[in-house]
C-alpha cells in the first residue's frame, strides 16, 4: 500500500487576538498582543492578574442550540465557530463524503470549575443527586465526540493529551491515522478553556507564569528579562485530507503535513531536556524526508519561561547544527499567550499562513538579547521571506515533545 | 395549588422548548427530550419539590400531564 501524502484544506480559529482566521492572521503580522487583565474571575487575591482571554462578547448562542450549550464545556463552545469556519473554508460537504472515512482527533484540558461540582454534590447531597450531565459533559473526550456528532463523521474518533504539546500531537495522531489508511479526512481540533482560578494558582505556585503587571509587555519569549508564560484560551480546527481525496474534489490545498516527530524526556516533571527535544525535531525532519538546510522557518514552542527558551535554543542547535544560526525563529505565544492543549494546533495554523503569505509573524516584546538565546527570533516586526518548509515545535511540561514539518504544497 | 407551573418551568429550562407548546398531552418524544433530558428533569423535580421519584414510577410517565399529576400526588402525600 502506498503511503498517502496528507494535506490541509480547511482552517478555523477562535483566539485572543481574533475570532476567525483573518483576524488571527492580521493580528499576528501586526504584532498585536491578546493579553489583558483577567475578566473571567476575580483576581483580587491572585498574584497573577493577566491572561490571554477570548473577547468577553464571545457568544456561544450564535453557534450552538441552547441544549448543546448546557451539555458541553466551554472548550466545545470555543471550538464550534472554528469548526464551522474550517468546514466552510475546506468546502467539505459531509453529505458527499463516505462518513466512515472521516475521523476526528481532539486535544483539550479538563475544566476544573465544572469538574469540582461532582464531588461537591456527592458530599452534600449523596449519590442519588449526582449531576446527570457529569459523565458526558466533563471528560476530555467530549470535544471529539461532539465534533463527530455534529459532522456525522463515523471514522476514528479520539483525543490525545500531552499537556502543552497536545495540539501538535493531535496533528501527529491524525497524520498517522491517514497514512495508515484509516481515513480520507481527519478533523483535528485543539480547544482549551482551562483558564480558571485553580489552574492559574497552580501554574503560579510552580513559578511558570509571568508576573509582569503590564499585560502588553508580559510575554517576552527569548528576551533576557522574560519571566514566564501567560495563560491563554482558544480553539483551532484543521481539516486534513489525503492528497488524492483533496484533488478528486478539487479542494484548495493550503499546505502539506509532511512529518511528525515524537519523544519523551524521561527526566523531570517540569524541567525540559534539549537532547530529547532535538530528537523529536530530527525525527520529524527524517519522516518528512527533509534536511536541516531545507528548513526556512521555525515556529517555536517559545513559552517565555527562563528554562524553555534556553533549552529550545540549545535543542534547535543540536537538531539543525550550523543552520540553527541562519533560520528565522518566532514565538506566536508572545501575542497569543500559551493556549496549553490548543497551542500546537493554533500555531500550526499560523505556520500554514506563514507559508501561504511568505510573511513570518514576529516575536514581540523582544528588547534585550539573552546570551543563552543567541539565534534569530524575528524581533518585533513581521518579516517578508519565502517559507517553503516550516518546523513547528511543541514541548509538553513533563517532557512530552512533538514536532511537525509543514511544507508548501507542490505537486 | 397544582405544581403545573413549576413543573413547566423545569421542563422548559431543560429541553429548551416554548412554554406555550407544553400541554398535558405533550410527550417527551414530541419535546425532543432524550434520556439525559429526562434524568435531568427528574432530578430537578426531586430537588424542587423535596420528593423522591423511584425509577419504576418514572418509567410509567407517558406525557407531561402524567408528570404533573404524579408530582401533585407526591406533594400532597408529603403534607
Amino acid at each position: 500500500m502506498e503511503i498517502p501524502r496528507v494535506v490541509v484544506t480547511g482552517l478555523g480559529a477562535v483566539t485572543p487576538i481574533g475570532l476567525n482566521i483573518d483576524e488571527l492572521w492580521s493580528g499576528l503580522i501586526a504584532g498585536k498582543s491578546g493579553i489583558r487583565l483577567i475578566s473571567r474571575f476575580d483576581t483580587t487575591n491572585f498574584p497573577i492578574k493577566i491572561a490571554a482571554e477570548i473577547a468577553s462578547d464571545f457568544d456561544p448562542t450564535k453557534y450552538m442550540d441552547p441544549k448543546m450549550i448546557d451539555r458541553t464545556m466551554r472548550a466545545v463552545h470555543l471550538a464550534m465557530p472554528a469548526l464551522k469556519e474550517a468546514m466552510s473554508s475546506a468546502r467539505l460537504d459531509m453529505n458527499k463524503e463516505k462518513k466512515e472515512r472521516v475521523g476526528v482527533v481532539s486535544s483539550t484540558m479538563v475544566e476544573t470549575g465544572y469538574l469540582s461540582r461532582g464531588p461537591e454534590l456527592l458530599a452534600r447531597l449523596g449519590p442519588k443527586r449526582a449531576d446527570p450531565l457529569f459523565i458526558t459533559k466533563s471528560g476530555p473526550s467530549t470535544l471529539a465526540m461532539q465534533i463527530g456528532m455534529i459532522t456525522g463523521a463515523n471514522g476514528p474518533n479520539t483525543y490525545v493529551d500531552s499537556l502543552c504539546a497536545s495540539g501538535s500531537d493531535a496533528m501527529g495522531a491524525a497524520l498517522n491515522f491517514m497514512r495508515l489508511g484509516y481515513a480520507d479526512v481527519m478533523i483535528v481540533s485543539g480547544s482549551d478553556a482551562s483558564l480558571e482560578p485553580v489552574t492559574i494558582a497552580g501554574m503560579n505556585i510552580i513559578g511558570a507564569l509571568s508576573r509582569e503587571p503590564d499585560p502588553q509587555k508580559a510575554c517576552r519569549p527569548f528576551d533576557l528579562n522574560r519571566s514566564g508564560f501567560v495563560y491563554g484560551e482558544g480553539a483551532a480546527i484543521l481539516i486534513l485530507e489525503s492528497e488524492s481525496h483533496a484533488k478528486k474534489r478539487r479542494a484548495k490545498i493550503l499546505a502539506e503535513i509532511a512529518g511528525a516527530g515524537h519523544s519523551f524526556d524521561a527526566y523531570s516533571e517540569t524541567a525540559p531536556s534539549a537532547e530529547t527535544q532535538a530528537l523529536a525535531m530530527s525525527m520529524a525532519l527524517k519522516v518528512a524526508g527533509v534536511s536541516p538546510d531545507d528548513i526556512d522557518y521555525i515556529n517555536a514552542h517559545g513559552t517565555a519561561t527562563r528554562l524553555n527558551d534556553t533549552t529550545e535554543t540549545k535543542a534547535i542547535k543540536i537538531a539543525l547544527g550550523e543552520k540553527a544560526y541562519k533560520v528565522p525563529i518566532s514565538s506566536n505565544k508572545s501575542m497569543l499567550g500559551h493556549i496549553i492543549s490548543a497551542a500546537g494546533a493554533i500555531e500550526t495554523i499560523a505556520s500554514i499562513m506563514t507559508i501561504n503569505h511568505s510573511l513570518i509573524p514576529p516575536t514581540i516584546n523582544y528588547e534585550t538579547p539573552d546570551p543563552e538565546c543567541d539565534l534569530d527570533y524575528v524581533p518585533n516586526v513581521a518579516r517578508k521571506t519565502e517559507v517553503k518548509t516550516c518546523l513547528k515545535n511543541s514541548f509538553g511540561m513533563g517532557g512530552q515533545n512533538c514536532c511537525l514539518v509543514i511544507k508548501k504544497f507542490e505537486g | 395549588m397544582s405544581a403545573e407551573e413549576s413543573v413547566k418551568d423545569i421542563v422548559v429550562k431543560i429541553v429548551h422548548c416554548d412554554k406555550n407548546v407544553l400541554t398535558p398531552e405533550s410527550t417527551f418524544k414530541e419535546l425532543n427530550a432524550d434520556s439525559l433530558d429526562i434524568v435531568q428533569i427528574l432530578v430537578a423535580l426531586e430537588d424542587n419539590f423535596g420528593i423522591e421519584i423511584p425509577e419504576e414510577d418514572a418509567q410509567k410517565f407517558t406525557n407531561f400531564g402524567d408528570v404533573v399529576t404524579y408530582v401533585d400526588r407526591k406533594v400532597a402525600e408529603k403534607k
